[in-house]
């Protein structure tokens, strides 16, 4: 084994290691496989002689042996056309409401209704898709979640590493209470803390200091307008601002943020502590030990949470709804799809899903869009990552 | 907070001085000593520098809305211009939810109900495909990629159009659609196959209950299967060359082998499955907790939130120290 001292200047390199041993270890198993099927194989065959010679002995496999052997080779042939089975109609239904929303989003309306319909329109129009682009501006309403997305993202992933550092590194008092709050965070969901939330932003006075702004005959306060309530006390709105989500995001409280320091604490923790010891004794400081040895090591980490946290903003659309009213995310447009439809497709007619359907599975379609595509392509960072981030164990 | 990280920072290094040379720097040190901060403490003080940031956006986003909302279920509130007027009321907007209320307790009941009966079924489920998504056949990684898209999907409002329940005058797609080839009629039609006849409706209806949210089901295990998957992967090869030596059959392996080592995981995910499930949006509670903020009650409203979420942690609080009971650890 590596001592510490070796390990030091090895320290980036540490996770490739590991897989190496894991592939090691599947060749191994491989060989042994290989080596077992092979003996096997010479022992039914000794045995056969045996029986032609008549010479059964204790070296030969008895019966027991034999008929245990042909129930495994049985169950062998067997099992793989079951699990072939099981799984196929499985992802059926994984998949079904995604067929579905392909197949309906390129037929035109009126072969909704036609039964001689199922899955294969008789013709594909790009109408739907276009009336739905439409109806949720969808240009500009991606561009700005984008926006917002990877802002947050980048935000929520960089704190919560630090944080996650912190609670798996040093020991100090209250931390068992903190990282209680960190559950906690987890647990509540957020329709209990929403309500209060939704008051601090809409009547933000910035701990007062929107409140000595106006006193000294300011009237606006970082570009918006100042108000006042009742009692005489000074507020600005941050209703449908971005701000409201990059603030928690950057304070270690986005969405899910709570899941993501549990994570990379999970993950710190699992790291040899020889690492950081050797950096300490190269006259690094906790700062410099975290960003250069620390934060190299969990690049897979990083990308794993970083990637859900975008999914989970690209999701989200119950705190966003909550915050903002005309500043819209592709999750919101889609949330409301359904009553813009009416407005611009049937003239504020009140109309039945059951007529909206292309319409709606075409916006479905458009919002799942990104998302999908970047999972196609990274989608092993997504399945594979989850577990080696240390969620695990 | 800052200035001390500073100053540390500085003397951090000084300790670093080669070891070989303590002796000749002895008295140095015993000159610095009066300024230094104790090692340990120096690291505490790190380590609240890391979390200073954690710290305050937990009191102002999390811990002082939770305690706002706490103090709003303890009133009658009134929303006016540019604040929430508060009346304190006690503990009556609780009694209402639970004695006045009718459509509360039976949401509550529905939920547990739910969770109840959808948990356990989840959690074998998630065993069940891990187990079969960790052995080597063609197409593995598609396979594996398809139960996790639902991770990808069904936390965002698509799930609620395709679950039809975005409007509830018949809405032809996706589960509605797919959940009647499983509805009542083919459970029946399996057990009088079966030759099963005169079996009680009650398990004819959990049967058909459970098979027509077989597609809920499927769509709520991604992550659950993700953790599985991973504690399968960490069974030790030694173990598995023993059993197959001994001569263990797949369904032994299984029972001995592969449950106790993915035991630990179990919890987690039990746990994990139960706060999903009571977290979920649309959950019945949630739904109600939604529906009296949006008419502006919301001191009755964060009264059912909380009254619901002190429910959830004691359920937590049985099923954790039971389960754990079972729970093998590998010492």
């Amino acid at each position: 084994m590596a001592t510490a001292k070796e390990k030091a200047p090895k320290a980036p390199k540490a996770p490739k290691v590991k897989k190496q041993k894991e592939i090691s270890q599947s060749k191994i198993e491989r060989e042994f496989e290989k080596e077992r099927a092979a003996h096997l194989k010479a022992k039914r065959a000794a045995y056969k002689a045996a029986k032609k010679a008549g010479t059964l002995d204790d070296r030969q496999l008895t019966s027991e042996h034999l008929g245990y052997l042909r129930r495994k080779a049985i169950f062998n042939k067997v099992w793989p056309i079951f699990r072939f089975l099981i799984l196929f109609g499985l992802c059926f239904v994984i998949l079904y409401p995604l067929i579905y929303m392909v197949s309906t989003a390129f037929r035109p309306s009126v072969q909704m209704t036609d039964p001689s319909v199922i899955w294969l329109p008789k013709s594909l129009t790009l109408s739907n898709i276009i009336d739905t682009w439409e109806t949720m501006d969808f240009g500009p309403t991606l561009l700005n979640t984008i926006l917002l997305n990877l802002v947050c993202s980048l935000l929520s992933v960089g704190v919560c590493a630090i944080t996650g550092y912190g609670f798996a590194r040093f020991d100090f008092k209250g931390k068992a209470l903190m990282f209680g709050i960190v559950i906690m965070q987890i647990i509540v969901p957020p329709q209990i803390t929403v309500i209060p939330l939704y008051l601090q932003w809409a009547f933000f006075d910035c701990f007062g200091l929107v409140d000595v702004l106006a006193s000294a005959g300011a009237t606006t306060f970082m570009g918006i307008k100042i108000l006042t309530n009742a009692s005489g006390g000074h507020y600005v709105s941050l209703i449908d601002n971005p701000i409201v989500m990059y603030a928690p995001a950057i304070f270690v409280n986005g969405i899910k943020s709570g899941l993501f320091v549990f994570i990379f604490r999970q993950f710190f923790k699992g790291l040899p502590k020889e690492l950081e010891d050797a950096a300490y004794l190269d006259g690094c400081g906790p700062i410099k030990t975290f960003l250069k040895v620390m934060v190299p090591n969990a690049s897979s980490s990083f990308l794993t949470v970083f990637l859900f946290s975008i999914v989970w903003y690209w999701n989200d659309y119950y705190v966003s709804s909550t915050f903002f009213i005309s500043n819209h995310t592709v999750a919101l447009a889609l949330q409301k799809l359904s009553a813009t439809l009416d407005q611009t497709l049937f003239n504020g007619a009140q109309v039945g899903t059951r007529k909206k359907i292309v319409w709606l599975e075409s916006g479905c379609l458009l919002t799942i869009a990104p998302i999908l595509v970047m999972y196609v392509f990274l989608q092993k960072h997504f399945t594979e990552g989850l577990a080696r981030s240390g969620l695990v164990g | 907070m800052a200035e001390t990280a500073v100053k540390t920072a500085e003397e951090v290094k000084a300790p670093k001085a080669p070891k070989a040379a303590k002796v000749e720097k002895a008295p140095k040190e015993k000159k610095a000593k009066g300024l230094r901060i104790p090692y340990e403490r120096r690291k505490a003080l790190y380590g609240y520098g890391f979390l200073s940031i954690w710290i305050l956006g937990t009191i102002y986003f999390f811990l002082r809305p939770l305690l706002v909302s706490l103090w709003y279920s303890l009133n009658v509130t009134e929303v006016t211009l540019g604040e929430m007027k508060t009346q304190f009321a006690g503990i009556q907007n609780y009694i209402d939810a639970f004695r006045k209320d009718t459509d509360y307790t039976e949401a509550l009941l529905a939920v547990l109900k739910d969770t109840l009966w959808r948990t356990p079924l989840i959690i074998i489920f998630a065993i069940f495909i891990a187990v079969i998504l960790n052995q080597k056949f063609k197409g593995r990684t598609f396979a594996r990629a398809v139960f996790f898209l639902p991770v990808i999907i069904a936390t965002g409002p698509v799930i609620t159009i395709i679950n039809g329940d975005m409007d509830t005058s018949g809405y032809s797609g996706g589960a509605d659609q797919f959940s009647t080839m499983f509805e009542t009629d083919m459970a029946g039609a399996l057990l009088n196959f079966l030759g099963v006849y005169n079996i009680s409706d009650q398990v004819t209806e959990i049967i058909s209950l459970m098979t027509s949210d077989i597609f809920n089901l499927v769509w709520s295990t991604g992550i659950q299967i993700i953790i599985f998957l991973a504690a399968l992967q960490g069974i030790p090869v030694s173990a598995k060359e023993a059993a197959s030596i001994e001569g263990a059959t797949a369904w032994e392996f299984f029972w001995k082998i592969t449950l106790p080592y993915i035991s630990p995981m179990i919890v987690v995910n039990l746990v994990y499955t139960i706060v999903d499930s009571f977290v979920a949006p649309n959950n019945a509670v949630m739904t109600l907790v939604l529906q009296e903020a949006s008419a502006w009650n919301h001191g009755y409203s964060a009264a059912m939130a909380w009254a619901y979420f002190l429910i959830v942690i004691l359920a937590l609080c049985i099923v954790f120290p039971i389960v754990n009971k079972f729970v093998y650890y590998e010492v």
